[in-house]
């Protein structure tokens, strides 16, 4: 039995269905991100775990108990929001020891969890500040530490880092990470930016429209997306149409090229379907296993720091490669013809389209 | 050329107000220095301050005031917030009604209460001394509303209500604990100020003092300028000093809340 269960959860605002059929099962101290573009439902469901929204129809068990009919502040979730919602008119430390001082603990016991949430948060010496005598990313840090105060069941952070800047929100994704870690509590947090998903979650729930497209580690969701959608949400992806032209030899027809993949394909001849391939999957140079190649031409070279992103046209196609930046590299012209290596198992197949 | 014209403009409709609202204030305040012949002195206002029945109807408005007060506060800060919260379209209605005092006149309001609880109704509020006094301090929150409300209101508009209020549930705080404890130390400026206004409107109130027969400061003034000369005029600068004060002490709230301004987020 897994500690926090979501079942059948449906979620309909008059005739619009925002959340269909959410199955999802938690384990105790797991870290888990929801993954999906604005309007996907995200939100709607983690408001339903924290009891702000009824589920239209489904169940919401954690730790065996059924939580549907509880109140929010009966639930004991931890909960961190985009703008902070700090109480402005209490101190860093007051804020902290909110929850707890609504429970009605001791003092001494309050000033003691707020000190050692202070230190956790690395804010000790603010304890003093009000919430607009703080940066962004301290005040987020102190509503983190005002969830986890009062030892809640399971945290909920709905998009914590969208609005501070890109390098703050690096370090505290990592900070929230270890923090979460080192008290093994069970976390979802909701996000619409894949990269911050992929680099700090044990799963991670790709959402669409409502239903969960797939669920999986890191690692999985990257390289076997599951569905086309979770295959081109995550991470960057160049789609190539191609022609069967012998199905039990996995042979096929990019723009009179013939690709050779090493599993038969269940199309029939003639047909066209979608490949995938990852920008990193290409190379420009031949490895030890790059069995396959394209021909196309240069259309554009983008210098990003560490890579070089190199825009080809295959015919009618576009490919788009990703080079580690070396200084040895032969300079890329735009409009040579070049060769692109890559290995028959990276080609991801989407399917006839 | 431009600026100095219109430097001049402004400057000249300053001193006509000056003037329009000054010189009468002025020459009551000259009048009631005059109570001894021949010398101006304070007598007028040492005969006022030293009335027992001054001391006593400004206590009872006094009172009065601050029961209105706390009785506004109860009812719209709790009021306001849930309307920002669940009903925000009821928003203008609520507004509407709240606007409604400063168009209907308070006689219509009284004339109403005796109407309703007159000693041979169901309810003969006005039958006992303190029944009445509540009935009054009733009608003085009606009085006051609009400018409560207001205050309140543009208060609460500072504040993401939504999401503070789901951080607090959040953390195991009831609706009643939030209002107590964050709403209402976050509105405390707009109350604080409200409040003046509302001390003003109260303290000069005569209509409803006068028809529902209790012994407040604005029937006394009324009293007064029926039968005396110089105290009146005593009495008016010393209700014009009250109105000032409480309208220098809004000002002063309202600039140390901008001085302690808190940036929200978003
Ligand atoms: N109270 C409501 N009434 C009607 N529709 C709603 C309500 N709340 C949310 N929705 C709809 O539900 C859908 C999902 O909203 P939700 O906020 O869960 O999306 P999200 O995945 O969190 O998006 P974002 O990334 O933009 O925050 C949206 O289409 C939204 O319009
Ligand atoms: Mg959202």
């Amino acid at each position: 039995m897994a500690f926090l269960e979501l079942e059948h959860l449906h979620k309909h605002y008059a005739t619009q269905t925002v959340v269909q059929d959410f199955n999802l099962n938690v384990e105790q101290g797991e870290f888990i991100s929801f993954l999906g573009p604005s309007g996907c439902g995200k939100t709607t469901v983690l408001r339903m775990i924290a009891g702000f929204e009824t589920p239209s129809a489904g169940q919401i068990r954690i730790d065996g108990h059924d939580v549907v009919r509880l109140k929010p502040n009966q639930r004991n979730i931890g909960m961190v929001f985009q703008s902070y919602a700090l109480f402005p008119n209490l101190t860093v430390a007051q804020n902290i020891g909110f929850g707890l001082s609504v429970a009605r603990q001791p003092k001494t016991q309050i000033k003691q969890t707020v000190q050692e949430m202070l230190a956790l948060i690395k804010l000790a010496d603010l304890g003093e500040r009000y919430p607009f005598q703080l940066s962004g990313g301290q005040q987020q840090r102190v509503a983190l530490a005002r969830a986890l105060a009062i030892q809640p069941k399971v945290l909920l952070l709905d998009e914590p880092l969208s609005a501070l800047d890109a390098k703050i929100r690096v370090a505290l994704r990592e900070d929230i990470r270890a923090i979460q870690r080192s008290l093994g509590i069970t976390t979802i947090f909701v996000t619409h930016d894949q990269e911050e998903a992929l680099s700090i979650s044990d799963r991670i729930v790709v959402m669409n429209q409502g239903h969960i497209e797939q669920v999986d580690t890191p690692l999985a969701i990257y390289n076997q997306p599951s569905t086309r959608f979770v295959a081109s949400f995550v991470g960057a992806l160049n789609i190539l149409n191609a022609t069967v032209s012998a199905p039990e030899q996995g042979m096929l027809q990019i723009e009179n090229q013939t690709l050779q993949l090493q599993q038969p394909l269940p199309h029939p001849m003639g047909t066209t379907i979608q490949l995938a391939l990852r920008p990193e999957a290409l190379s420009l140079t031949p490895k030890e296993n790059t069995d396959q190649t394209l021909v196309g031409q240069v259309q554009q070279v983008q210098f990003l720091g560490s890579v070089l992103r190199v825009q080809l046209k295959a015919g009618a196609q576009n490919l788009v490669l990703d080079q580690f930046n070396q200084p040895q590299l032969i300079p890329i012209q735009v409009g040579q013809t070049l060769k692109v290596y890559f290995a028959s198992n990276q080609v991801l197949l989407l399917g006839a389209g | 050329m431009n600026t100095m014209t219109s430097r001049i403009w402004s400057w000249l409709v300053l001193l006509v107000a000056i003037i329009y609202f000054g010189l009468p204030l002025l020459g009551t305040f000259e009048f009631s220095l005059r109570m001894l012949r021949g010398t101006y002195s304070f007598e007028a206002y040492r005969v006022v301050l030293a009335d027992p029945q001054f001391q006593a109807t400004f206590g009872y408005s006094l009172l009065m005031a601050c029961a209105t007060i706390v009785m506004g506060v109860v009812l719209v800060v709790p009021t306001a917030y849930w309307v920002r919260l669940k009903l925000p379209h009821w928003r203008p209605i609520i507004e509407f009604i709240t606007l409604l005092p400063l168009v209907i006149p308070a006689i219509v309001i009284v004339f109403g209460y005796i109407r309703l609880y007159n000693t041979s109704s169901w309810l003969p509020l006005t039958g006992t001394a303190w029944s009445t006094d509540l009935l009054m301090v009733c009608g003085y929150t009606t009085l006051a509303l609009p400018y409560l409300y207001r205050a309140v209101d543009t208060g609460l508009r500072s504040l993401d209500i939504a999401t503070l209020t789901e951080a607090a549930e959040s953390l195991g705080a009831s609706k009643f604990t939030l209002i107590w404890r964050i709403i209402l130390p976050n509105v405390s400026v707009a109350i604080l100020s409200g409040a003046f206004l509302t001390f003003a409107i109260v303290i000069g109130e005569f209509v409803l003092a006068a028809l529902l027969n209790r012994p407040a400061f604005g029937p006394y003034m009324q009293l007064m300028g029926a039968n005396r000369a110089y105290e009146p005029a005593a009495l008016a600068v010393i209700a014009f000093a009250l109105t000032w004060l409480c309208m220098g002490l809004i000002q002063l709230v309202n600039r140390r809340q901008r001085h302690l301004a808190v940036p929200q987020h978003r």
